[in-house]
């Protein structure tokens, strides 16, 4: 088994991983929950929950409705807050032996330029990942990440505090032209390009005859996304010339393969996690037993 | 009230197969597992998180109370809802099953007390398991006879008489209809036995009005109330923040926290009924 000894390690601005298949932000907490599940130290890494730099409830419930297509969710960025993070979080992941990229976000540059600065000085992460696509949350810089000049200064402003780490900007499907932002979160600094998160949906109680979120609109996940998000990875390899990280409807070997044929360099798994905790090693394993499947290199074809 | 948290083990994700799918009545049935190696002790409470097995759509894992488990099985107590639970019940011997587990707090230890616990339905599992945990631990803290279920279903088809024998086994039985035993639901029954009995402490599963009516008697009787609850789920260990339910919240540093959320998953699902806000209690 000569072939599960190739080296599918991939570089990612300045940071190496050992492989290109991740966990997605928001699907395995802060990387302590699903420590005795999946071997996690074995995957490229994880993107922990997004935090903010307060603690945050939430939403009320309910927050998740299950399709025969995924998910709607609407969890409102549940958080900790930047320092209990710092404080309880981050050294679990040394323990755990597992790389990780940090999801923030914020509302304003003075509260994005804070949590960058506490980061700064910090070691036992590889990067950042800025969420500047959450639909849950009425947040200004989550609706700035439509806006092209905000996404520079943001990633900017990330990337000036951070230049040893990898910066990820994690983008929204739901915006009619997605390399527009790419582009600007490019020429801000960053390393890579996270595409997508959630597409915005709803759903409606026939009993009630009400919205079933309080906050009616929900994000989208899970194999119905799949065709969206493989087209948007697709649209964005093709605008920037920096590495895109496929995120979107994972839920097989095959899916994952898609992705790299769609221009991506490496790719989180989601939703499908929660059905099939083992699905992430198996695109591994795939990957080492075929490296050609994967990409080494960023940029369109 | 002194009281010990059974401990419990990490969880993790085991392949087994099924060693008999029997019907109780119309909608119930009983899910026998082979308890796969190196599953650990269940602590009353805990739940496994059982993948829908087919390929022709995407199901979240389902959660189950654990009813039984001993050196060889798993048991579950299903109640047929929607499709996952019909999936689940199709299941012929010997066909795989994987979940997770054994997941989320168990109901607490309480030393020499004396316990009513009032089931309603499929909220029987976590509550019958307590008493058989009990009587097979063989530890001096606490005694069997101290542990008094009482079960009510819709009708007599739903006490399963012929199949768990719990009137056998000293538990109190109620029908909604009358049809068996005493007519009214459990809590009701609950309350006839408490002003016959006087107890230290309630548990509780079952049916959210029936659960409320329990956590009032506790309040009237000043005593302890512990109660497993529901939620519709996705990770079950505590990491997507989706099956949260508010809970009151107290001061936190000095700042005025407006809302609290536990996870059933992961803080639950068994809480000290008093930090639960019953009217805002989401509808699974
Ligand atoms: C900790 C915990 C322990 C449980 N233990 C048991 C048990 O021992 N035996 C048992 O039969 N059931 C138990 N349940 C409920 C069980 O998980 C649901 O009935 C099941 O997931 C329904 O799946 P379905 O696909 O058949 O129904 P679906 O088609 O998904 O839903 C049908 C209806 O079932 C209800 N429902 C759906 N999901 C849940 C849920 N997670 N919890 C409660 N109600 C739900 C809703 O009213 C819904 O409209 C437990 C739930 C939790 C959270
Ligand atoms: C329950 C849940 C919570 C999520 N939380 C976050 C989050 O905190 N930050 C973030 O950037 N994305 C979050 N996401 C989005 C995922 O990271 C991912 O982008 C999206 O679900 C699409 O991938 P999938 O279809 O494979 O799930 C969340 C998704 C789900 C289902
Ligand atoms: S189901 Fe994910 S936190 Fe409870």
């Amino acid at each position: 088994m000569s072939a599960s000894n190739n080296d599918i390690s991939v570089k990612i601005g300045p940071v190496a991983f050992k492989n290109p298949v991740f966990l997605a932000s928001g699907i395995c907490g802060y990387g302590e929950e699903y420590a005795s599940i999946i071997p996690q130290k074995k995957l490229g890494g994880i993107v922990t929950k997004t935090i903010t730099l307060e603690p945050r409830a939430g939403n009320p419930p309910p927050r998740i409705r299950e399709l025969p297509t995924g998910a709607l969710n609407s969890i409102g960025l549940e958080n900790v807050g930047l320092d209990a993070y710092i404080r309880e979080k981050l050294p679990l992941l040394k323990d755990l032996e597992v790389d990780a990229v940090v999801s923030i976000t914020a509302e304003t540059e003075d509260e994005f330029t804070r949590i960058a600065e506490a980061f700064a000085p910090l070691e036992g992460y590889r990067g950042i990942e800025l969420n500047l696509s959450c639909p849950n949350v009425e947040g200004t810089a989550l609706d700035h990440g439509r806006d092209p000049a905000y996404v520079e200064k943001i990633t900017s402003i990330v990337k000036e505090r951070i230049p040893k780490k990898t910066l990820w900007v994690k983008i929204t499907p739901n915006l009619a032209d997605v390399g527009l932002v790419a582009r600007a979160a490019e020429a801000g600094g960053a390393d890579a390009i996270s595409a997508v998160n959630t597409v915005i949906g709803t759903d409606f109680d026939l009993s009630t005859g009400k919205p079933i979120f309080a906050r009616v609109g929900a994000g989208y996940s899970g194999p119905g996304i799949l065709p969206i998000a493989l087209f948007k990875v697709w649209e964005v390899a093709h605008s920037v010339s920096i590495p895109v990280v496929g995120i979107g409807g994972i839920s097989s070997v095959e899916d994952a393969r898609k992705f790299f044929l769609a221009g991506a360099i490496a790719v989180q798994v989601g939703t499908a996690l929660y059905s099939d905790p083992e699905l992430p090693i198996r695109i591994v394993e795939a990957l080492r037993a075929h490296p050609e499947w994967a990409r080494r290199e960023g940029g369109s074809t | 009230m002194n009281f010990t948290r059974i401990e419990i083990p990490k969880p993790a994700r085991f392949v087994s197969t099924v060693v008999e799918n029997h019907q109780l009545s119309s909608r119930y049935f009983l899910m026998v597992l082979s308890k796969p190696e190196g599953f650990p002790d269940p602590a009353p409470g805990s739940f496994l998180h059982m993948a829908v097995p087919t390929s022709g759509r995407f199901f979240l894992r389902r959660p189950f109370s654990i009813f039984d488990c001993n050196g060889e099985t798993i048991t579950l107590l299903i109640v047929e809802k929607g499709e996952g639970t019909r999936i689940l019940r199709e299941l012929g011997a010997g066909e795989t099953v994987d979940f997770l587990g054994p997941l989320g707090e168990a109901f607490p230890l309480l030393p020499g007390q004396r316990i009513l616990a009032v089931a309603g339905g499929v909220g029987l599992a976590p509550l019958y398991y307590y008493q058989k945990f009990v009587s097979r631990t063989l530890d001096k803290r606490v005694c069997p006879e101290c542990y008094q279920l009482v079960y009510g279903g819709r009708s007599e088809e739903d006490l399963f008489l012929s199949a768990i024998d719990l009137a056998d086994e000293g538990s109190l039985l109620a029908t909604d209809d009358g049809s068996y035993g005493f007519r009214g639901n459990a809590a009701q029954l609950a309350e006839v036995e408490l002003e016959r009995n006087p107890v230290d402490a309630l548990f509780s599963c079952g049916p959210t009005p029936m659960l409320k009516a329990v956590a009032d008697l506790a309040v009237q009787a000043g005593i302890a109330h512990w109660v497993s609850l529901e939620n519709r789920m996705a990770c079950a260990v505590g990491a997507c923040r989706s099956c949260v339910i508010p809970v009151s919240a107290k001061e936190q540093a000095g700042k005025d926290v407006k809302e609290r959320y536990k996870t059933v998953c992961h803080d639950g699902p068994v809480f000290n009924a008093n930090e639960v806000i019953w009217e805002r209690l989401p509808e699974p």
